[in-house]
């Protein structure tokens, strides 16, 4: 049995309560915040020995001084002297833990007398109630990290239940930037739930939207730099420091249309990154994404919802204002639509169509048509469609979307879009996979705490509040906890915390920490988290290993960016990635034939099919232009002339 | 079944609180009547048949009482030759009177506190020698059991004649005098037991709470240095005196010779631990009582310094602070705390 570490004390102006302890140890003990121990009651309750397990949350030191001038007086108010003393002052360090858990946990009673251990692995389970979800043939359990103290070592474990539903769900992370917390952490603990989500639950998959920086842009590529110390939490934790072995990327193209609007556009990258067009149908129904509340007042949505049910994909003949047929299929066909109905209304002098006015026409016209221009890349005028493969979800893949780069109204769109159609199919359940992860970087800028509701924070909220009974968790991160809806991080089932600016642990949110355990979350060190979790009573700090997968920076430094490339040069690279047979010969024989924007078309087109025969295919959706002949000099009678030119006709040759 | 260490009786069935020891008593004696049992003060009682006398000094380095040089008293700190202090406590309170004839209960203490990397702890890990008594004068209570007066733990306070031959006067206060005179025999019994057992089984120098006279091994150990604080004797008189109240801070008066019938005789000499500069006569004054050797001289210096030594850091709040060595603050809280 190991020696005790400590002893529990109390006083009536500082006594023991069921929920926190007081207790000394000697001056040499590794007992520090964060420290989970167990007091062994002395006397039995109803037969059984208590057993409190708690976590150190506050510690106090002080010696048998009574006023500091006493100990000036001592040294001859000399610094120096201090050393000198023969003896040291007596001296305390007591502490003050938070309860975990009694057993037995009735009748609950103040925190008896007792001596006081640290906690040793069986410990920390029972202390953090994972003895309930760690059963032989009900392992539920998810490795979030390692809680050190001592010779202790032990795995601390998530309920999937209550990480990834049905129980709870969500998980939400702050902490400072630059830290190795946020997208580390993340990157980890997909990793773990990836390797020990229990497969009777079901396929797993996620969706990232990376929203900054190289972040999440090699998520397949190795680390750089993983240490000793982190194979030995992987191997521990029972997880392969590997990278995710199967990630799609998906990325609108740059407003040319030339390249993939992405940092992950290297060549030696790009077999794994698709790109991501949406036409008119895709975004119309989310045009209030983009559409502010002075642009869509009751009549300017009654005309959009019109123009979705009944404009949209169906042929509107000639009739009225309009001078031709109509089949809407694209923004250009809209545009075009827009145009004679004005027209004819203009030419008959009408003030309305279809009960909606023609300034509201207008109106919609002009914000509808801007989207493509606002959101060039993404929206194509043509209608060309490239999607995350909605229905054919794969268990234990990434699918990343990069919006790094993106202007704020395209992110919002891509948003509001994916997420709901991620939603839709959960419904339904059709998506391909049963659960899903999202995760979303800056909440503090996608769903403030302030400010006016826009779509994407009302969605995030509703994945916040309903998500987890469809399996889709959002896995949120940002710097500043209390800058983000109430909502959203209440609603989330475990909270990750890592290095905290002192400004913010200053916020009201934080008051329930003690004082020495927020000084611990201002200091902490990169790989050390603070877990709260529905079944922890209080809040664990854990470590966690670099995630084995290649840091943004590294990865940016390894597989440049494409630098900004010629038309021939962005066909010649997007193609052979299909075909590597292409040869840029072969494109410049097209590029010198057809305007860009039907080469873009095709290049999109054939990377959307991704055909066995790339040369085909992309000269199948080129216009057909008949090549110049050369006039044969054999086989063929000269063309007579009509009449012979008189002799001396001045105006003859 | 936890055996007292110092009587082997019954601690369980044994009261270790004021609160049991008023019920202990209550129960046994059907006459008697609880008291709120405060504390008494026992310090100012032993005190009282102690007059406050000058004494001459029988000087044995050199002719007369002089003040010598020992050390700087700010350089001499950081060098200590104590390894541990011993001291004892007394707790004397009146729980119970029966017809007017006070129950007085006492709790014993006396322990040494030995110094390891500057840093004091039980000597040997040895918990401290604690007792528990009843203090009762049995000719004058009625009614007491046969089992309370054979306990050796209930002591009777009235069973001596003095030389008198006249037994202590049935008035409450005389009879608390002998009680608490008698507590504080036990004091000294456990702080001899003590030292004998350091001088029996160290060598090391051991720092005593008051003098060393009272046993004849300690008193002839070269282990043992006793430091008295109070002054109710003093040692010098006339122009010994004059010098001796002008003693500088660091500086010693030659030493002396202290011996009566009933103690051994010890060397002696003062100390002066702090200035006394705008302060009282005493203030910092200790007097030092150690074996008589032949190196008296050499080790009185010695030994001074040491003491100076101890006078960081300070023994505040204790109102003493200015005599006290830290060390012996320090055993006396911990003897507070455990018994």
């Amino acid at each position: 049995m190991t020696a005790p570490l400590g002893r529990v004390v109390a006083t009536e102006r500082k006594p023991n309560t069921p929920h926190e302890f007081h207790f000394w140890t000697s001056l040499e003990s590794v007992v520090g915040i964060g420290t989970i121990v167990r007091v062994d009651g002395a006397h039995a309750v109803q037969g059984q020995i208590p057993h409190i397990y708690g976590i150190v949350v506050e510690g106090f030191s002080y010696t048998d001084l009574q006023s500091p001038m006493h100990d000036v007086l001592g040294h001859d108010g000399s610094p120096a002297n201090a050393g000198f003393s023969v003896t040291e002052r007596a001296e305390i360090r007591l502490y003050t833990a938070a309860v975990l858990r009694q057993i037995p946990e009735e009748p609950l009673q103040p925190v008896p007398m007792g001596e006081v251990f640290l906690a040793e692995e069986a410990d920390v389970a029972a202390a953090l109630r994972m003895d309930g979800y760690l059963r032989e043939g009900a392992n539920t359990g998810i490795p979030v990290g390692v809680y050190r103290a001592g010779a202790t070592d032990s795995v601390v474990y998530l309920d999937a239940d209550f990480l990834l539903g049905p129980e709870a769900a969500h998980l939400n992370i702050s902490g400072m930037s630059g830290l190795a917390t946020k997208t580390s952490a993340v990157e980890w603990l997909l990793s773990s739930v990836f390797a020990h989500f229990p497969a009777e639950k079901g396929s797993i998959a996620a969706v990232c939207f990376n929203v900054k920086g190289p972040d999440l842009c090699y998520l397949d590529q190795p680390a750089d730099r993983l240490e000793e110390s982190d194979r030995v939490l992987y191997e521990k934790m029972g997880v392969k420091p590997e990278p995710f072995q199967n990630v799609r990327y998906f990325a609108p193209y740059t407003a040319k249309g030339y390249a993939l609007n992405t940092l992950r556009s290297n060549e030696a990258l790009l077999h794994n990154v698709t790109p991501l067009t949406w036409g008119l149908r895709e975004v119309l129904q989310y045009a209030e994404v983009l559409l502010n509340k002075d642009d869509i007042d009751a009549k300017a949505d009654a005309l959009i919802d019109f123009i979705t049910e009944r404009v949209v994909d169906r042929r509107m003949e000639k009739e009225g204002p309009l001078s031709r047929d109509h089949t809407v299929q694209s923004f250009g066909d809209l545009e075009a639509w827009f145009r004679d109905l004005l027209q004819g209304m203009e030419r008959s002098n009408a003030e309305s169509w279809r009960t909606h006015h023609i300034a509201t026409i207008r109106k919609v016209r002009n914000r509808l048509s801007n989207i493509s221009t606002r959101c060039a890349g993404l929206v194509t005028d043509t209608g060309d469609v490239s999607d995350l493969p909605f229905g054919s979800f794969e268990d234990r893949s990434v699918y990343v979307v990069d919006v790094a780069s993106l202007e704020e109204d395209a992110q919002d769109l891509i948003f509001a879009r994916i997420v709901s159609k991620l939603r839709e199919h959960l419904e339904r359940r059709d998506l391909g996979v049963k659960h899903l992860i999202v995760f979303v970087d800056e909440l503090n800028k996608y769903a403030p705490g302030d400010g006016h509701d826009t779509y994407v924070r009302k969605m995030l909220l509703d994945i916040a509040e309903r998500g987890r009974y469809l399996g889709l968790v959002l896995f949120s991160a940002q710097q500043f906890r209390s800058q983000v809806h109430r909502r959203v991080v209440g609603n989330s089932g475990t909270a990750l915390y890592g290095r905290m600016d002192s400004d913010e642990l200053a916020t009201p949110g934080y008051s329930v920490l003690s004082p020495a355990t927020r000084t611990k979350l201002a200091t902490l060190e990169k790989g050390q988290l603070m877990v709260r979790h529905p079944h922890f009573t209080q809040p664990i700090f854990v470590r966690f290993p670099r995630p084995a997968v290649m840091l943004g920076r590294d990865g940016a430094e390894r597989y440049p960016q494409a630098t900004d490339v010629t038309l021939e040069n962005a066909l010649y690279r997007s193609l052979r990635g299909l075909d590597p047979d292409i040869t840029m010969a072969w494109v410049q024989q097209h590029t010198a034939l057809y305007d860009e924007e039907d080469l873009v078309r095709a290049r999109n087109a054939t990377l959307l099919a991704r055909p066995a025969n790339v040369r085909a295919f992309f000269q199948s959706r080129l216009r057909t232009i008949v090549p110049p002949e050369p006039v044969a000099a054999q086989g063929r009678p000269a063309a007579k002339p009509l009449r012979p030119i008189p002799i001396g006709d001045p105006y003859g040759d | 079944m936890t055996p007292d260490p110092v009587t082997g009786g019954n601690e369980r069935d044994w009261p270790v609180s004021t609160h049991e020891a008023t019920r202990f008593i209550l129960d046994r004696l059907r006459d008697s009547t609880p008291l709120d049992g405060a504390p008494t003060d026992a310090g100012r009682i032993a005190r009282q048949d102690e007059p406050a006398v000058l004494l001459a000094p029988e000087v044995i380095e050199g002719d007369s009482l002089a003040a010598l040089p020992v050390c700087d008293p700010v350089s001499a700190r950081g060098v200590s030759g104590f390894a541990a202090f011993l001291d004892g406590s007394q707790d004397v309170r009146v729980v119970n009177q029966a017809n007017g004839i006070p129950i007085v209960w006492a709790t014993v203490s006396a322990t040494v506190r030995e110094r390891i990397d500057r840093r004091l702890v039980s000597w040997q890990g040895r918990a401290p020698l604690v007792s528990r008594r009843y203090y009762i004068p049995f000719r004058y209570v009625e009614g007491m059991s046969g089992e309370l007066r054979n306990d050796s733990r209930v002591v009777d306070t009235a069973a001596v004649a003095d030389s008198s031959g006249n037994f202590p006067s049935p008035h409450p206060a005389a009879l608390l005098e002998a009680a608490v005179k008698r507590v504080q025999r036990d004091r000294d019994d456990l702080e001899r037991e003590l030292a004998e057992a350091w001088c029996s089984s160290e060598d090391r120098v051991l720092y005593v709470d008051g003098g060393i006279a009272g046993s004849e091994a300690v008193s002839a150990s070269r282990l043992v240095v006793g430091v008295v604080k109070s002054h109710r004797r003093i040692y010098a008189t006339g122009d010994a005196f004059r010098i001796l109240v002008r003693l500088e801070a660091g500086y010693r008066t030659s030493i002396f010779k202290v011996s009566s019938r009933s103690r051994s005789a010890v060397a002696s000499w003062y100390v002066r631990i702090r200035s006394a500069a705008g302060r009282d006569a005493l203030f910092g004054l200790i007097r030092v009582e150690a074996s008589l050797t032949e190196d008296i001289a050499s080790r009185a210096d010695e030994i001074s310094c040491w003491l100076i030594a101890e006078g960081s850091p300070l023994a505040l709040p204790d109102g003493r602070w200015d005599k006290m060595a830290y060390g012996i603050r320090n055993t006396e809280e911990f003897l507070r705390a455990v018994s």
